[in-house]
């Protein structure tokens, strides 16, 4: 600790001593203030990039808790409930997969803006629920990261506003360029098209190629199928 | 002793590393959450800025692999230019390479004001004559045909410049060709003539409420992705001036001229033919000396004269400039993204210099939703112009087409005492709701003037057309950024004030003439008046006055001097077609225009709105148990466009939160490594 005071010490009262020191010391000077300066710098540097890292993840994350509440008053039935008063955008769908415990909120449309806190919808696709062909991206590294996890077979569950349960299965991914907009064509089957970035361990994002994984409606769980048979007496 | 010490500071040094790294990281994570929460209210407000989009693009992009053995398409298309109007034979032949039947569906442009008075299926040596139908009563005659297994085709007009057509039961290895005729009017401006050849439909931005996107968005071929670009187009015209030409040229393509005499040449595309992917346009001029003032064409048809008329207005009588309010508007969707874009910013840079200190101005930009860079129209003086051009250089394409939001900025719908008001509105129309737009030009236009300019290889020119005719201005079209300079020099020569206002027609009373347009605009410099007419005869004299410069000016045409030329009663049934169409707009009952529309495309052999053209071979040719494959012809996309921009892409997956965690914690641990380093020196 008496080190470090004598150097700022040294630092700041370099003038009266490099009056009387050589050559070599001055040198020796001018190198280590370059050093500091350049610590400071590096400091600066790395903070900011760590801090800007940090703050994408802990937006993404954060975000799901409050996407959370405004996903219960959507389920008790209010209209585009937003997670905050001044978002613009809301959930549409809850996505789970049961076998590896993974609980994502899907939010409505998949620009920048709501892909940084939640998978989005891509606008003009059918929503889950609706038939069709349901497409919704969101980020490899923050919400859709266990899409490289995902296999044939596995099963997705997604709740939709109307308190529906609905089982899709998985399929198949593929890799394909971001301009392939014909996967997010309408027709066809009832299906869910998610969408991220490719490849997963790539560091920069912008990448031209996306992994598509594509999984078809199968079911309801059972719980819709009583509902239905209540709904359908109730008519008759 | 030595080597303990050592040893120790060692660990000492180490320690202090993993501390210092252990805090900054600690640092930099608190960081982080304290900006995520930030971040929460200002990351989203400024997006609630950008609104929530309200339409979309259609996603109707080809599949890989879909339909290999479609049918072939490509055109061929012959122009007879006499005088001032053209007659366009245009072929298109579908060829099918494979062994399936098929139908073939091909959405395609011509030019808003043609009349499509002719159609022929040729099925090798046999010609099947076309028929106009009332368009329900058409597709039905076409379904049952194309069910049974006949050869037939189908043309639908879905806007008065996209048309369809489809060819029923094309069988494997067959070629079935399609003509069809029209007739135009040629565009007359600054002492020059125009002929301009539509060859793509470009994507549309469909937003709410269109509800015929599927029919005005043909499949876009995603350029270089190892196919060539499709729909090759050959094109011939012989042109025959009527007086001698100075100079002809085609901007966009390379063209040999062949001079046949003084006034008369042979143009073909030197590459024989060329992908449909941008307009054609040549141009010429006549000799300075020869330029007409005056042009009075009459047809005999049945019991009426049908007559075109083209009077130049008087040269613009010099006066003191008043001073305006100039609003500039740009169109910055993705359909502009490219060579658009910069041609449209190069434009208005050169326009916004152009302004005195008198003036007043304000610039609006807009895609999915609008923005004007002033809240008010403020004087344009050298620091505003300034700020201006600043911002319109910055400005980028990408997006939707809310136009109507950005009309609404601009047009307030209040009259002004003072001074004149301009609209000049930069942009490619790629709109699918142009109806909607035009109702709004009618509602709040006041006593502004439209102003528009058309950007790019294949600008909406109904749009821009209508739209100026509604705004009482003129339409300018930039195809290419050399020709920027020139345009916006004519177009503001137009800019200070019409060279005749309140322009009336005076008929004499024994011809019975009924002319269109009903309301004729008022006429800028370089801008001829072009008026069809039908008459009962031809004696007498017509009357033709306006204001210029607040006089009175007057002139003269004896209705019997007029030259014989063909096909004017077409364009005289267009002209009034396009009349009613527009009187629509202002409320004319819907029911009375149709029938109105139908009669008139009946007895003139028109394709309309109501109206289509259909022919059907009797004998079936496929045999009932061959299925029926359907193929919608792929178009390119306009040269220039930018296919990610206009489509958009799959959602962007991924954020740089990990590079930038990387790159931090290697910054810190260089730090911390450097300090260390340092420390052990000092």
């Amino acid at each position: 600790m008496k080190r470090d005071r004598e150097l700022c010490l040294g630092v700041e009262c370099a003038w009266p001593e490099a009056q009387s020191g050589s050559a070599a010391t001055l040198r020796r000077r001018g190198a280590g203030r370059l050093q500091l300066i350049l610590v400071a710098l590096l400091l600066a540097l790395g903070g900011w990039q760590f801090a800007r890292g940090a703050w994408i993840q802990a937006k993404a994350w954060l975000a799901q808790v409050l996407i959370a509440q405004a996903w219960q008053r959507a389920l008790a039935g209010e209209r585009n409930a937003k997670p905050w008063a001044w978002a613009d955008t809301w959930p549409v769908a809850r996505l789970s997969i049961p076998s590896l415990g993974i609980e994502r909120y899907v939010l409505e449309g998949s620009d920048g803006a709501a892909l940084a806190f939640g998978p989005g919808h891509l606008r003009g696709t059918a929503l889950p629920g609706e038939g069709g062909n349901s497409v919704i991206g969101g980020h490899r590294d923050t919400h859709l990261a266990f899409l490289r996890a995902l296999r044939a077979g596995d099963e997705i569950v997604v709740e939709t506003r109307d308190g529906r349960r609905l089982r899709y299965v998985v399929r198949d991914a593929r890799v394909l360029d971001r301009r392939d907009l014909w996967i997010a064509g309408q027709e066809g089957p009832a299906r869910l098209t998610l969408v991220t970035c490719y490849p997963f361990d790539a560091l920069r994002a912008g990448g031209a190629q996306r992994y598509v994984v594509s999984a078809y409606a199968i079911d309801e769980l059972k719980n819709r199928g009583g509902e239905r048979a209540d709904r359908t007496s109730h008519l008759l | 002793m030595k080597k303990t010490g050592k040893r120790s500071l060692a660990g000492k040094i180490a320690l202090d590393m993993i501390v210092f790294v252990a805090l900054a990281v600690a640092m930099g994570v608190a960081a982080g959450v304290a900006l995520a929460g930030l971040t929460l209210v200002f990351a989203s407000q400024a997006a609630a800025a950008e609104a929530p989009q309200q339409g979309t693009l259609l996603l109707r992009p080809r599949a890989a692999g879909e339909a290999l053995n479609a049918p072939l398409l490509s055109t061929a298309v012959a122009f007879q230019v006499s005088g001032m109007v053209a007659r366009a034979h245009v072929v298109q032949t579908f060829r099918n390479p494979g062994d399936d039947w098929y139908e073939g569906v091909y959405v395609f442009p011509l030019p808003e004001n043609a009349a499509v008075d002719r159609l022929r299926l040729r099925i090798g040596e046999r010609t099947i004559e076309g028929e106009i139908q009332e368009r329900a009563t058409a597709q039905r005659t076409y379904a049952a045909a194309r069910a049974q297994g006949s050869r037939a085709v189908l043309m639908d007009q879905e806007r008065p410049n996209i048309f369809t057509t489809r060819v029923a039961n094309i069988g494997p290895r067959e070629t079935i060709v399609v003509e069809l005729e029209y007739q135009e009017t040629l565009r007359y401006q600054d002492g020059r003539f125009s002929l301009r050849f539509p060859m793509v439909v470009g994507p549309r931005y469909i937003p709410h409420g269109v509800t015929d996107a599927a029919r005005i968005t043909p499949p876009v071929l995603r350029p270089q992705e190892g196919h060539a670009p499709v729909n090759p187009v050959s094109i011939r015209v012989q042109l025959d001036a009527g007086v001698p030409l100075d100079e002809v040229s085609s901007p966009f393509h390379q063209v040999d001229i062949k001079t046949l005499g003084e006034g008369r040449r042979e143009i073909t595309l030197a590459e024989g033919n060329t992908p449909a992917n941008r307009d054609f346009v040549l141009r010429w001029a006549p000799r300075r000396a020869a330029a007409p003032q005056l042009a009075w064409f009459t047809e005999k048809q049945g019991e009426r004269y049908y007559a075109l008329l083209m009077l130049m207005p008087p040269a613009p009588a010099s006066g003191t400039r008043l001073p305006r309010e100039v609003i500039f508007v740009l169109d910055t969707s993705g359909s502009m993204a490219g060579a658009s874009i910069r041609q449209a910013r190069e434009a208005l840079v050169l326009a916004l210099e152009r302004l005195g200190p008198q003036d007043r101005f304000n610039v609006i930009e807009f895609n999915s939703t609008a923005r004007a860079l002033f809240s008010a129209a403020r004087e344009a003086s050298g620091a505003q112009v300034r700020r201006a051009i600043d911002w319109v250089r910055g400005l980028e394409a990408r997006g939707g087409t809310e136009m109507s939001a950005a009309l609404q900025l601009a047009l307030t719908g209040q009259d002004r005492s003072a001074g004149v008001r301009q609209v000049i509105f930069l942009t490619d129309g790629a709109v699918g709701n142009e109806e909607e737009l035009f109702r709004l030009i009618h509602d709040r236009l006041g006593d502004s003037r439209l102003f528009t300019v058309g950007i790019g290889s294949a600008p909406n020119s109904h749009f821009m057309r209508n739209a100026a005719e509604l705004g009482r201005g003129t339409f300018t079209y930039i195809g290419r950024i050399d020709e920027v300079g020139d345009r916006m020099v004519e177009l503001f020569a137009k800019l200070e004030a019409p060279v005749l206002k309140g322009v009336t027609l005076q008929w004499p009373d024994a011809a019975h003439a009924e002319s269109w347009p009903a309301r004729i605009p008022d006429l800028y410099a370089g801008e001829p008046l072009v008026v069809s007419a039908a008459l009962e005869q031809l004696t007498g004299e017509l009357r033709i006055s306006g204001l210029r410069a607040g006089r009175v000016w007057e002139g003269r045409v004896p209705l019997s001097t007029g030259q014989s030329g063909a096909g004017m009663a077409s364009l005289w049934a267009r002209a009034k077609v396009a009349s009613l169409m527009n009187s629509l707009r202002e409320g004319a009952p819907s029911d009375a225009v149709r029938g109105q529309v139908i009669a008139l495309a009946s007895a003139h052999r028109l394709v309309t709105r109501y109206t289509s053209f259909v022919a059907v071979e009797r004998a079936p040719a496929r045999p009932p148990e061959a299925r029926l494959e359907r193929a919608e012809m792929p178009t390119n996309l306009p040269e220039g466009w930018e296919y990610e921009k206009v489509f958009g892409e799959l959602p962007q997956g991924a954020t740089d939160s990990r590079f930038a965690l990387l790159t931090g914690l290697a910054c810190l641990l260089l730090a911390a490594a450097l300090f260390q380093w340092q420390r052990r020196l000092a």
